[in-house]
């Protein structure tokens, strides 16, 4: 009983309060059919401002007209017809349900989001201005959930998480998208298998175990209600795939995703952890990689920490995690004598060394004893340190790399600076690039032989390009040289026959007088 | 010449009858007047084209024509081969002189009025030669196949096709087809090497010989008491010499302080670069061909500018024709003219042309 | 002066006679043709096996795959330009840089590599396998 006055408390509340605005429209059926805003039309004979349809329904106990009264909807003064279509404001059946009246009955599969559009869609009046109600229509049908009901008439529509006729808000504990549920609300279908190979055979369906052991899904179930649910990362009605560009956890997207809690300070308030990630990340070789040159091969958040069962590595499997991508340079620290310094004190691998968010590009500076660089940490030049000359020797082995690189094209360019071709010097240097990638690797191996293995080709060919360089240059110098020998010795020759053309044409001038 | 003559050439004069021509060769003399230093421009451009067969023909030993490996070949001699950047460059600087030298003599020729009788065959023969050495200029010029080289040929073979009725067949003829491609290039090595040379040779032997039979022209206004000759062996010959050297070492400078560029290698689908122009020697005509108007009395603009010049060519060849009324021994004003008229507009339209 | 002219003649003729014979001594390499290459003899090629060699200024690679058919590539990865190599283990082109697979179409199938390795043309002509631009 009281849930009837409430009802028709609030009805003749709103009937108050619409009473002022635009016209009262005597149309028939749910003023919704045709959209003109108002509500609960004044009152015709035969025909009252009370829900008929409700009130019948509910007399002959049916289930989803007793279930209507937890419904906001209800609460908001939306009518059966408003929905169903017909006209609720009659209590003969032949007009509440008539077809003339734009009565649809129970609304297919397809034909609810439009149902639930003509308010929850796009337009304005002021129904929707007074519950500041979102055009979730357009968003949705944009979505793959949407596409999904078009090819198959079981695909997820509003109904398939909201419920029907006792949907609650998001914030209300009973919804089942309200946070706490809204979990295994998605898990209906994405964790059933027979169902999914309907739509996306391929699609995993351990998200929602998944997501269990990671630490987003071990905070909800301790009821932290903050941490990052489906929808926070998916999006709730425009849910794209993850290989389309415009889905907020494309590769691309990932770490901004993440980031709206995780560099948040004020929402990661009292988790412990940092929210300089994003930022660091953002400056970091990865970062750049992926957000400046959408490179897809390159890690989002979700490469190293897994994206529903997000959790950071630990500290022994960090390098199995990046050793995912750089797989040489794991089977060489695998293989070193780090793995086992580093695993006994803790350390967490690869992140010693090149950090874990803010990866720089990795440069011959880290070896070496100079702050910042992270030899020093453990490693002394002081003589007590038996493997500071190893070290050093390494160190010796990659600039004589770089820098003889360096020098070799000097003195190419010297040399073309001077007109001499180089180019085939020039080209020889490419080569060098892969041994200098190639050093770079084996240094993880933290052997002098290792190393030199992999730069002696790269140094021999330095050596055969600075050379080459030199001789052009050397060349360049002979020309010129002998030039100035052959000048002198044709100026020679020209003055002695000169001389000898005077001497004969004073002779033929002796003899001629 | 009363000493016995050394050993070989005794033995030649036992068995080829060679004393009536040292004894023509003993007498030839060479006029000396103020105008006598033009005639040693004949011999440096003998001396010049020597040096092109020389070093032409030690190219030769390593040029390869054909697309892929023209410039390549080039680039070889020039990078690899000992002394080849030498080569190359003589050949590069020596072609260009050649063709200055050539003008030189060609004008010095004309204003001293030489060609007039009995000399008019020996000024048919050099204009012949003229017209050859632009062709060893033009074909010469493609054979290292760089970007310069193909798209100048490209233009200079395609003014051509503006001729009515002719020109079309004469293009398809130059370039082997309807564009420049590898069998241009190849049509032009074997005009380069071979058609050419034994041409030029040919008319060269008639030209020399004509000039020696007939002997050196004297100037025509030349006070009779005041002439001096000088011998032409051994005088005239070492000084030929003397000169030749010089211009030899003058050749080795210019290829050590201006060595001849490589370019890049040509590719016939990319862009002609900006400002691409003809070889020096042509841009009086190419850019005199620029100030016709695009329609002149309804003709092609194009057409008549190269029916002009062809004229003027032809009148030019024609000289020794015009200039008959002369009285032997007098002035003629308006040949003159002519030539300083010639001489400035091939100046200043290659000036403009070089901007 | 004649003894002395002869002198300088003599010398003279020697600064153009000497670089003459010089430029006459070919070089050891021939530059001029890169548009096709001896890669092997073909008794030498074993099945599954893989050969670097050069093509004109660049690595080239010759395959021979386990069924024996003969294929050659371009030998530097579509990556960072690395030289790659073929494994016999995994029958494939791998290259050592950072894990770059390629299948024996010189398709990039893992790794890094954005697009595949340039294909060319192999010939066997007599004993020579004959590699050339396709």
């Amino acid at each position: 009983m009281r849930r009837a006055t409430f009802a028709a408390l609030a009805l003749g509340a709103t009937l108050a309060w619409t009473c002022g605005a635009a016209a009262a429209d005597p149309a028939p059926g749910g003023a919704l059919a045709e959209s003109t805003g108002t509500r609960a039309a004044a009152a015709a004979p035969g025909q009252s401002a009370v829900d008929q349809c409700l009130a019948c329904h509910r007399e002959q106990d049916s289930p989803e007209a007793l279930a209507y009264a937890n419904d906001i909807h209800a609460a908001r003064g939306v009518s059966c017809a408003d929905c169903h279509g017909g006209d609720s404001r009659s209590d003969d059946q032949d007009i509440a349900m008539s077809r003339a009246r734009g009565y649809i009955g129970v609304p297919t599969k397809e034909q609810i989001p439009r149902v639930c559009g003509r308010c929850h869609g796009p337009g304005h009046d002021a129904f929707k201005t007074r519950f500041k109600l979102d055009d979730v229509l357009t968003a949705y049908g944009g979505s793959t959930h949407a596409h999904a009901l078009e090819s198959n008439s079981k695909g997820p529509q509003c109904v398939s998480c909201h419920g029907v006729h006792s949907i609650a808000r998001v914030a209300d504990a009973r919804s089942p998208v309200h946070p706490s549920h809204v979990i295994d609300t998605c898990a209906k279908c994405h964790s059933d298998a027979a169902y999914m190979r309907d739509f996306d055979p391929a699609l995993p369906v351990d998200q929602r175990d998944k997501y269990r052991t990671s630490i987003h899904g071990k905070r909800h179930a301790a009821g932290d209600l903050k941490v990052a649910t489906c929808v926070s990362c998916h999006s709730n009605h425009r849910v794209l795939q993850v290989k389309d560009p415009r889905s907020p956890v494309y590769p691309t997207h990932v770490p901004e995703t993440c980031a709206h809690c995780h560099a948040d300070a004020r929402t990661m308030a009292g988790y412990g952890i940092p929210t300089t990630q994003y930022a660091e990340f953002r400056e970091s070789v990865h970062g750049k990689a992926l957000l400046k040159r959408s490179d897809l091969n390159a890690p989002a958040c979700n490469s190293c920490h897994g994206n529903h069962g997000a959790a950071p590595p630990g500290a022994s499997s960090v390098i199995a995690v990046c050793g995912q991508c750089h797989q040489s340079n794991e089977e060489l620290y695998d293989q070193s004598v780090h793995r086992g310094v580093f695993a006994s004190k803790k350390l967490p691998g690869c992140v010693v060394c090149h950090s874990n968010h803010a990866v720089a590009p990795a440069t011959d500076k880290l070896v070496s004893f100079d702050a910042p660089s992270p030899c020093a940490r453990c490693h002394r030049n002081d003589g007590t340190d038996r493997t500071a000359p190893e070290i050093v020797r390494m160190r010796g082995l990659l600039d004589s790399l770089t820098v003889g690189q360096a020098s070799a094209l000097a003195a190419l360019s010297h040399a073309e600076n001077l007109g001499m071709d180089v180019t085939d010097a020039r080209y020889s240097l490419k080569d060098v690039n892969q041994s200098v990638v190639q050093s770079r690797v084996a240094i993880h191996s933290f052997r002098v032989a290792r190393l030199e293995e992999a730069a002696r080709p790269g140094i021999t060919i330095v050596a055969q390009a600075r050379r080459a360089g030199e001789e052009a240059v050397h060349e360049y110098k002979f020309r010129r040289e002998g030039l100035a020998v052959s000048t002198l010795i044709v100026t020679f020759l020209a003055v002695l026959l000169w001389l000898k053309i005077r001497e004969i044409e004073r002779r033929q001038k002796r003899e001629n007088s | 010449m009363s000493a016995r003559p050394p050993g070989p050439i005794r033995w030649i004069r036992e068995r080829l009858n060679i004393d009536p021509l040292i004894e023509f060769a003993s007498h030839k003399q060479v006029p000396e007047w103020r105008g006598s230093f033009w005639y040693y421009f004949g011999g440096v451009s003998l001396f010049l084209f020597i040096v092109q067969v020389a070093s032409g023909i030690l190219l030769l030993m390593y040029y390869q024509p054909g697309e892929k490996t023209a410039y390549e070949s080039v680039r070889f001699i020039v990078v690899k081969v000992k002394f080849g950047w030498l080569v190359r460059s003589i050949h590069s600087w020596a072609a260009n002189l050649f063709i200055l030298s050539v003008f030189i003599h060609m004008f010095s020729v004309y204003f001293t009025k030489a060609f007039r009788r009995p000399r008019e065959l020996t000024w048919y023969s050099g204009f012949l030669l003229l017209a050859l050495a632009f062709g060893f200029g033009f074909s010469g010029y493609l054979l290292p196949w760089n970007t310069l080289a193909y798209f100048a040929t490209k233009v200079g073979t395609t003014i051509v096709a503006v001729l009515p009725v002719v020109g079309g067949p004469i293009m398809e003829l130059l370039r082997a087809g309807k564009d420049v491609t590898t069998a241009t290039l190849t049509r032009f090595y074997g005009l380069h090497v071979a058609i050419l040379p034994a041409a030029f040779t040919l008319i060269l032997g008639l030209h020399m010989m004509l000039i020696q039979t007939q002997g050196m022209h004297e100037p025509d206004t030349w006070p009779e008491g005041k002439r001096r000759y000088m011998p032409f062996f051994p005088n005239f010959i070492l000084r030929d010499l003397l000169l030749w050297l010089i211009v030899l070492n003058i050749l080795a400078i210019l290829a050590v302080w201006f060595p001849w560029e490589l370019g890049s290698k040509a590719d016939p689908f990319g862009a002609a670069p900006q400002g691409i122009k003809p070889e020096w020697y042509f841009l009086f005509m190419y850019q005199g061909l620029k100030y016709f108007p695009a329609k002149l009395a309804g003709v092609d603009g194009e057409i008549v500018g190269i029916v002009l010049f062809g004229l003027a060519g032809l009148l030019w060849f024609l000289v020794p024709v015009w200039d008959a009324r002369t009285p032997r021994g007098a002035r003629n004003r308006f040949v003159n003219y002519v030539g300083v008229t010639v001489v400035l507009f091939i100046i200043v339209m290659t000036t403009l042309g070089l901007r | 002066m004649n003894k002395l002219l002869g002198l300088a003649t003599f010398a003279w003729l020697g600064s153009v006679v000497y670089p003459v014979l010089e430029y006459l001594k070919t070089p050891p390499q021939s530059e001029a043709d890169v548009t096709s290459v001896v890669a092997a003899k073909i008794q030498n090629v074993k099945p599954n096996s893989g050969l670097v060699f050069r093509f004109g200024r660049e690595p080239a690679i010759l395959v021979s795959g386990p069924d024996g058919k003969l294929r050659a590539f371009s030998a530097t990865c579509t990556h960072l330009q690395c030289t790659v190599q073929y494994r016999t283990d995994l029958q494939r082109i791998y290259c050592a840089c950072h894990n770059g697979m390629y299948d024996l179409n010189g398709r990039n199938i893992a790794g890094p590599p954005p697009r595949p390795l340039t294909e060319f043309q192999v010939t066997v002509k007599g004993d020579d396998v004959v590699v050339s631009r396709a």
